[in-house]
């Protein structure tokens, strides 16, 4: 062993709090920036608003209690900072009276011919992303965190700031009426035979 | 529980959000009725199939390095 090796420097406050961020923020890139896409539907604003994400969570990561729930607390601050900045100049949200959807499952369409439902797997990615586009806004929002980033009822209710029965019926609403934009998408698409009315 | 009942907590059974007791009831009810059966596994191949389609990307990895550099100045 050399003599001449200099020890190396003791990790000071800056690095620690680098590394933690990087061990529990930045891993959840990913998911932050799945949501910010759907949100926002285009990729310019997704990348905007995932950078303003991080710079808010890395300014304020003091406050955030190491160990606990960072991708909810992360996706919090992602949708705080849609609704005042984004939203406004994106889309907008809709005016539809979303208890007046009736939603009713497709597998009664199917149980017949395909109760397996693999017409599915003819459709693709891209189709998919479509028909959760053309969601209304809070539907959307629930089904992303719910399916496609693995949310609980309860965390998703913290970060929309509704009651927990509110999630359960706006997932049921989104589930039902994403089925039946993919159902009608497969039908024209000659994929399946539509079910006699 | 009867098949109403049972198509009511379709989605809590399948996000797996039911207390035990109440998560037992139903799949005491999906083991005698193949009608409700098949529609559960039909929902539940459904959402496979939603996050299956909608993870497969994540970030690019030039968003990345942007936010490394704005945040670490590297």
């Amino acid at each position: 062993m050399s003599a001449a090796t200099p020890p190396a420097p003791a990790p000071g406050p800056v690095d620690e709090k680098r590394a933690s961020f990087e061990r529990e923020a930045l891993v959840h890139l990913d998911s932050l920036y799945r949501v910010a896409l759907r949100l926002t539907g285009n990729a310019a604003d997704a990348d905007d608003l995932v950078q303003e994400t991080m710079l808010k969570a890395y300014r304020a990561w003091e406050q955030y209690e190491k160990g606990t729930n960072a991708k909810g607390w992360l996706l919090t601050i992602l949708r705080n900072a849609f609704i005042n900045e984004y939203r406004r100049r994106t889309r907008h949200p809709e005016t539809v009276d979303l208890d007046a959807i009736e939603p009713y499952s497709v597998f009664g369409d199917v149980q017949d011919d395909d109760p397996q439902g693999t017409f599915f797997d003819s459709i693709v990615d891209d189709e998919v992303l479509r028909a959760i586009d053309q969601l209304p806004e809070q539907f959307r929002e629930t089904v992303v965190l719910s399916d496609v980033e693995g949310l609980s009822y309860e965390e998703i209710a913290r970060i929309l700031e509704v009651p927990v029965g509110t999630v359960k019926s706006r997932l049921f609403r989104a589930r039902r009426l994403l089925q039946r934009k993919l159902y009608d998408y497969a039908v024209g698409m000659g994929y399946i035979k539509a079910s006699p009315a | 529980m009867n098949c109403r009942e049972c198509t009511e907590h379709l989605y809590e059974f399948l996000d797996k959000e039911l207390t035990p007791e109440v998560e037992r009831e139903i799949r005491v009810h999906l083991e005698d009725c193949p009608p409700c059966g098949e529609h559960f596994d039909f929902e539940r191949l459904f959402l496979d199939f939603l996050q299956a389609r909608c993870r497969a990307r994540g970030a690019p990895p030039e968003l990345k390095r942007r936010i490394l550099r704005e945040l670490f100045d590297e």
